[in-house]
């Protein structure tokens, strides 16, 4: 061998080292995109997805739900039995550890369940009032008691707003502190979290069922803008991207390179209304919109047909849909005559947009024209999607189009945050009506199946009517990988199953 | 053609970028004006059958996700983008160069005063100051045209402040003065009108700033509302169809281009023909 090649071949030795270590560090971390950061890791603070879906990795539940999204499986539970009378449960938890290395303690689980139920900051206390005593009896097994029989119980203990949280840490780091930098018991644990930027996780080697785990570490990142996250993804700078333009899905799909999943979701968008404005606290006002908006224009426009026009506020495909529920026509001189009678011809309606939404602008244009038909003139108003869902919180607003998808099995949590008047003020619409909030209540405490799917059906009938929002389309989650991405999936509840997912 | 006007003209045919300059504004101002008569379509009409065609006979530059025609959203844009541009730039212009006037003419405090004011302005950036003025006004042209006269006078007022104190002292000016004419007159009949070339040229550069201000004030969502047709809000609302309809950005992008080349060339003729040299 000639110096030349003895030099060329050290050349190259050296080169594939550096470079193939640079390949074996860079391979377990899954890259995600996503269009905004999250907002705290104190999960009973949030109700938003970009939290919970981060949660969920984050952070264990005592119960999960499948991947089909229809059955329940044990998490931190190894098993549970259920009193004859229904008000006892007593949960078996499994040999689990948190990411600092504290055993998961059944005092720890009867803390965050008590904790969702009285901490003043609870954005969730009204789907656990229903528990009366949380309690440890010994290390490994809790026992709930409730103060009344409750359908949704189980179903609501794998909402990832309960997560097992370390009563030790979270009351000596303080809760803000907490919020920052948390501890948990999930597959991955929070390395760091740049605010606005990215949240980077590692895999937690004390979670129970780490030698499943095939990610090293997965970083959720935060690009706003929907044609750099798949630019990204496309120039293979970032292995996955979520919320795909409707609008991209045809031309992303024939790319070799790329996965599109389209997984079926409970999501639901609506129009939200704020009833406490003027002429929108009159039912006869709400219904003339919802009869001067052409669903189906929006189907066609802005999913590219990839939805479908939505009509009751649970999704199809979740428990207790009601498949024959009223769809208003579209019939924007009738919504005119309407408005008229009802002494509001000359509507005026504040619409608060998400700026740099690509499906948010289009609906607004699209609704705004559709409006002006019936008479109601829009004013847009953009905004920053931060500063939007304060607005909505504030009530300041009329209408804006926010979405809901699913967080539980059981439809008793979205009913009671959308027509149950609890501390969301439905879903910041304002919406009470003392009849169905009655019924929601009922509904959650019937334990007939038979009886207890007729009162949704009555709730879907009783929301239509009274228009608490303007249901407009379903749609599947739309997610793009890389071709080396394996099993990124997604539930229909939203979970991304990223303890199963690997980078090849 | 008038006899007043010949000279004029000889002037801007001997100078070929003012020339054209000239030309393309004109067309520009042709288009506007006669917009409704050659605008084929409604610009703001929606028509779901004809989303995302490309250009063709029937819709020369293509239409978008919505099925509205670009061809005729471009020509009712020409409206508001020129709009944008003289109103943009008319007011800081008369405010700046009254504040320019007196401040050079005066001194002294009055001259500081101002000066350190200018200063306090000129600190912020410009875009930033912009967008927190359309902030607490509410987006809106007219926020912007407010924004526009808040921020946008400081560079006309020391243009003419600069030419003022130079001018104070020649001596036509000292014979005004000695002649008793009143302040007022001195600074605006007298010495204004020599003064002022300068800041004519510097508007024709400052209408390609403020348009493309305007666009990218609109851009983000504060200026023009959808769904009146602007070029800024157009090349925004392309941008998701970048990659699968280039035609709803390119031909709102390439008009913004336009009009701004024709700004600019035609304040570099007449800094030309005024002997102004920026």
């Amino acid at each position: 061998m000639t110096a030349k090649w003895t030099k060329l071949t050290v050349a190259t030795v050296l080169a594939t080292l550096v470079f193939g270590a640079s390949i074996a560090e860079a391979a377990g971390v899954l890259t995600i995109g996503r269009r905004e950061d999250g907002t705290t890791f104190d999960p009973i603070k949030t109700a938003q997805n970009v939290d919970n879906w981060v949660f969920s990795n984050v952070f264990d539940v005592l119960v999960r739900v499948d991947k089909t999204g229809t059955k329940l499986i044990p998490g931190l539970a190894e098993s549970w039995t259920v009193s004859d009378d229904g008000l006892t449960y007593t949960f078996k938890l499994r040999d689990a550890k948190f990411s600092n290395g504290d055993p998961v303690t059944a005092e720890d689980a009867a803390f965050s369940i008590l904790r969702i139920r009285d901490n003043p900051g609870s954005l969730w206390a009204d789907s656990y009032k229903i528990v009366d005593t949380a309690t440890a009896a010994d290390p490994k097994t809790l026992v709930i008691k409730l103060t009344g029989p409750s359908a949704p119980f189980l179903a609501s203990l794998a909402l990832p707003n309960v997560s097992v949280l370390p009563k030790k840490v979270v009351e000596d780091m303080g809760e803000d502190a907490f919020g920052e930098a948390p501890i948990g018991s999930g597959a991955f644990a929070v390395k760091e979290w740049r605010r606005g930027d990215r949240v980077i996780l590692v895999k937690n080697p004390d979670y129970w069922d780490a030698a499943n785990v095939s990610l090293d570490g997965v970083e959720w990142i935060s690009i706003p803008d929907d044609n750099t996250r798949m630019l990204k993804v496309q120039a293979g700078e970032i292995d996955t991207a979520i919320f795909v333009p409707f609008s991209r899905i045809a031309e992303l799909q024939k790319d070799p390179n790329l996965k599109i999943h389209l997984d079926t979701s409970t999501r639901e968008d609506h129009l939200l209304i704020n009833h406490e404005h003027g002429a929108l606290a009159k039912k006869e006002v709400r219904q003339a919109l919802d009869m001067a908006i052409d669903k189906k224009a929006i189907v066609d426009a802005v999913t590219f047909g990839l939805g479908e026009v939505a009509y009751s506020y649970i999704p199809k495909g979740a428990l207790y849909h009601y498949a024959d529920n009223l769809q208003r026509p579209y019939d924007p001189e009738k919504a005119k005559a309407m408005l008229a009678d009802a002494g509001a011809a000359d509507l005026k309606l504040n619409y608060v947009v998400n700026a740099g939404d690509e499906v948010d602008e289009q609906i607004a244009v699209l609704l705004q024209q559709q409006l002006a038909k019936a008479g109601v003139t829009v004013d847009l108003q953009k905004v920053d999607p931060s500063q939007s869902w304060d607005m909505l919180i504030a009530g300041d607003y009329d209408i804006s189009v926010m979405y809901w998808t699913n967080d539980v099995l059981d439809p008793d949590q979205k009913t009671t945050f959308v027509l149950g008047h609890d501390s969301n003020m439905n879903y910041m619409t304002r919406y009470n009506n003392p009849t169905v909030k009655e019924l929601v209540g009922a509904a959650r405490v019937e334990m007939d199946p038979k009886k207890r799917e007729q009162m949704y059906i009555d709730l879907q009938k009783m929301a239509k009517d009274d228009v608490n929002w303007i249901d407009l389309y379903y749609s599947p989650y739309r997610n793009v990988s890389r071709a080396n991405i394996e099993n990124f999936d997604q539930n229909p509840l939203g979970r991304f199953f990223l303890e199963d997912t690997k980078k090849n | 053609m008038s006899a007043a006007l010949v000279p004029a003209w000889k002037a801007v045919r001997r100078r070929p970028t003012l020339l054209a300059g000239l030309i393309l504004l004109s067309l520009f101002v042709v288009i506007a004006l006669l917009a409704p008569l050659i605008a084929p379509f409604d610009p703001i009409l929606q028509n779901g059958d004809l989303r995302l065609q490309p250009p063709s006979w029937g819709h020369p530059f293509g239409t978008d996700n919505f099925g509205r025609d670009i061809f005729s959203r471009v020509i009712w844009g020409a409206r508001v983008d020129l709009q944008i541009a003289v109103i943009g730039v008319l007011f800081p212009f008369l405010i700046g160069t009254t504040v320019g006037t007196i401040a050079g003419y005066l001194g002294g405090k009055v001259d500081i005063a101002f000066m350190r004011f200018i200063d306090i302005i000129l600190a912020f950036p410009f875009l930033v100051l912009m967008l927190s003025i359309i902030a607490i006004l509410g987006p809106g042209l007219k926020s912007f045209y407010i924004a526009m006269a808040l921020v946008g006078w400081v560079s006309y007022a020391r243009l003419i402040r600069a030419q003022m104190l130079v001018l104070k002292t020649v001596d036509y000016a000292t014979a005004a003065l000695s002649l008793g004419f009143s302040g007022p007159r001195i600074m605006f009949r007298h010495l204004l009108p020599n003064a002022i070339a300068g800041s004519v040229v510097f508007s024709m550069s400052d209408c390609v700033l403020v348009l493309l201000s305007g666009a990218a004030i609109s851009y983000l969502g504060l200026g023009v509302q959808p769904p009146i047709a602007e070029w800024g809000v157009m090349v925004a609302e392309g941008q998701s169809f970048i990659t699968t309809a280039w035609w709803i950005t390119l031909f709102p992008g390439l008009s913004i281009v336009t009009l701004a080349f024709g700004f600019s060339l035609t304040g570099d003729g007449l800094g030309d023909l005024l002997g102004v040299r920026e």
